[in-house]
């Protein structure tokens, strides 16, 4: 198990996220199962870190708890100094998400109408909300279809759209799960121009992926997730050095098989 | 914030055609067809001809008896009871051989009716050929104390006197039970479709998280939702009781004939609009508890299935008591409340103190569901699947 105690760490000022020490455990009536396990890693100011693990692993659980959907039942995450149980709408301000595979549109509405919506929902005044649509319309090419019904687009149009939903109001942290699950080539391509996009912009970006090209491709972070526990979390070439391979499929199920201490697990 | 939430969801939830039609159009067949039924129980027989198989050998006497009944017509068959059998009349009648010397006699003459007591037509025309036969006994009785030197009125012991209260038209009863009964069904079902889709369809859809990930107030989030659903139930109460009143006001005579508010019509129609909008609320209130706690928008209607049943269900307790029966229980109690409110009102009571007692019973429970649904919009068990 891989912990650190953050607070005792020495800062630069530059942390966005800090996960500290974040256990969670959803407890049915008989049934007791520890998401995260004690999980503590920082990411700072303009890292894009991927998040990998098996399907079951914690991803979407910690994403979740970062985005503050989720409350953790032991320890803290702090995004950008706000504490994500005590602050959560400073934290949804400045965030962006976009979960597994699902737009969160509404397919009745137009793509505009989408867009607007979300911007009024993150208070952006009619003046920035039309300069922003009109940036995101720029952005990822959707003038075609900024006036059709979301019900009838593409997965590609549909995840275009549903990025741009996720960062209509400019966030400086915005995270993906697994965003490409389900998309084609062409989809999952336009997914990474993006993401290439609001690297240059400055963003900092956490996507959880199986995808391990894309990871390699993306990030210059890397954090390993297994059954809870957090067993990797460091510099993408780092890894690459230490493990003496860049081959990231490779690293990744090696250190499942020595888990976090080096032992097997 | 709350009213732009509030817009959108109005949009959407009358965007979908298939919302659309189960929420507008199927309220509105259901309670024509409902009006219409009514319309025709209580019309039932009063234009209808009857056909009574009679013998082919019937007797002048006999015939006359019988003669007297202008919408009933005679046919004549060797088997009457075959003729009934096969359907070609609702009920026969067989006089016995000896029938008319009998009576002559001044013993019973014997008379058989055959008819079907489930079937409304024939038991019509049984009730009416009896009060013909019964007629024709009092002139038969009369006549034979009159050859006795007996007073006829001598076979009258009690002399009643039945005198009304009520002087509303008796079919007033009738919309008594069809207008609670239009409402609670038109806003059930129609409020139903919306309601499972604000909540279990945003869970399934999977937009409820991107919702949850903006900063707006998730009290805000549930009051929007909350008073898009009542909307819903609102506009489709409203339009189906005016679909309804219009079909009653060209389409039908008795029921037209029922309604007559008198001097009292402003306050009752005010009153009457009062209560339906509280219940409206009210009915919005356990459709969006029932999509809060379903996964799915399949699931949230199975949720809700059983408050559509209670919702009618208080007409059965309530439809053999008069206005002066109800009690300060019928207008405490939810779901009874509104159809003994809207009874009272449709009889021309305007009794305010009720009127108080089931707006007052109604935001009581409004206001306990509207916290428990907060308590349950809270926990990421509920919000997320």
């Amino acid at each position: 198990m891989l912990t650190m105690n953050v607070t005792n760490q020495k800062r630069d000022g530059n942390e966005m996220i800090e996960i500290q020490n974040v256990t969670k455990r959803f407890q049915d009536k008989k049934l007791s199962i520890t998401a995260l396990n004690h999980v503590s890693f920082t990411v700072h100011a303009g890292e894009i870190v991927g998040l990998l693990g098996e399907n079951g692993a914690g991803k979407t659980t910690l994403l979740r708890s970062i985005a503050t959907l989720l409350t953790p039942t032991e320890g803290q995450i702090v995004v950008k100094g706000y504490d994500t149980v005590k602050k959560p709408d400073e934290i949804k301000k400045r965030m962006g998400v976009l979960f597994g595979g699902e737009t969160g549109l509404y397919n009745r509405m137009t793509a505009r109408e989408n867009l607007e919506y979300f911007a009024a929902l993150y208070h952006l005044s009619k003046h920035e909300t039309k300069v922003r649509i009109d940036e995101l319309t720029k952005m990822f090419g959707m003038r075609d279809f900024l006036d059709r019904k979301v019900d009838g687009f593409s997965k590609g149009m549909r995840q275009k759209m549903a990025i741009a939903r996720a960062i209509i109001h400019d966030p400086e942290i915005i995270l993906f799960d697994e965003p490409t699950t389900g998309l084609d080539i062409t989809a999952s391509n336009v997914f990474r121009q993006l993401v290439q996009e609001l690297k240059t912009q400055g963003k900092t970006i956490i996507f959880s992926s199986h995808i391990m090209e894309e990871v390699d491709m993306l990030c210059d972070h890397i954090a390993m997730i297994h059954k809870g526990e957090l067993i990797y979390h460091g510099e993408k070439e780092a890894l690459y050095e230490e493990e003496n391979s860049r081959d990231l499929n490779y690293i990744f199920m090696s250190k499942l098989v020595r888990g976090t201490d080096g032992y097997a697990i | 914030m709350l009213f732009k939430i509030y817009k959108k969801e109005m949009i959407d939830s009358f965007r979908d055609k298939r919302t659309l039609l189960l929420t507008v159009l199927l309220p509105i067949l259901m309670m024509s067809a409902l009006t219409f039924f009514y319309e025709s129980l209580i019309s039932d027989g009063e234009d209808e001809t009857y056909t009574l198989a009679v013998e082919e050998d019937i007797s002048a006497e006999q015939e006359t008896i019988l003669g007297t009944l202008d919408k009933v017509e005679l046919l004549r068959a060797e088997n009457p009871e075959q003729a009934f059998i096969d359907g070609e009349v609702q009920a026969a009648i067989v006089f016995a051989d000896n029938f008319d010397a009998e009576v002559q006699a001044g013993e019973a003459g014997n008379v058989e009716l055959i008819g079907d007591t489930f079937s409304q037509k024939s038991s019509n025309l049984i009730y009416l050929v009896s009060g013909e036969l019964a007629e024709y006994e009092q002139i038969v009785v009369a006549e034979r104390l009159q050859q006795a030197n007996i007073d006829p009125s001598i076979t009258q012991a009690v002399a009643v006197e039945q005198r009304e209260t009520n002087t509303e038209d008796s079919n007033i009863q009738v919309l008594a039970l069809l207008i609670p009964l239009i409402l609670s069904i038109a806003i059930g079902v129609g409020a139903a479709p919306s309601a499972a889709d604000i909540f279990a369809g945003e869970k399934e859809k999977k937009t409820m998280e991107a919702l949850l990930m903006t900063p707006v107030n998730r009290s805000t989030l549930l009051m929007a939702k909350y008073l898009t659903i009542s909307s819903v139930g609102v506009i489709i109460g409203i339009i189906t009781l005016a679909v309804v009143a219009i079909e009653i006001a060209f389409f039908t005579e008795h029921l037209k004939a029922a309604i007559s508010f008198g001097d009292n019509m402003v306050a009752i129609i005010g009153m009457g609009a009062l209560v339906t909008l509280v219940y409206s609320f009210f009915v919005g209130a356990l459709l969006m508890i029932t999509s809060i706690v379903g996964k799915t928008v399949k699931e949230a209607q199975s949720y809700s299935t059983p408050i559509m049943m209670v919702l009618i269900f208080p007409m059965m307790m309530i439809s053999g008591l008069g206005v002066n029966e109800f009690t300060m229980n019928h207008f405490i109690l939810p779901f009874v409340n509104i159809f003994a409110i809207l009874t009272e009102l449709l009889f021309g009571v305007v009794n305010y103190g009720h009127i108080f007692m089931t707006i007052g019973s109604n935001l009581v429970c409004i206001i306990i569901i509207f916290i428990i649904s907060r308590i349950l919009f809270s926990k990421d068990k509920w919000v997320m699947n």
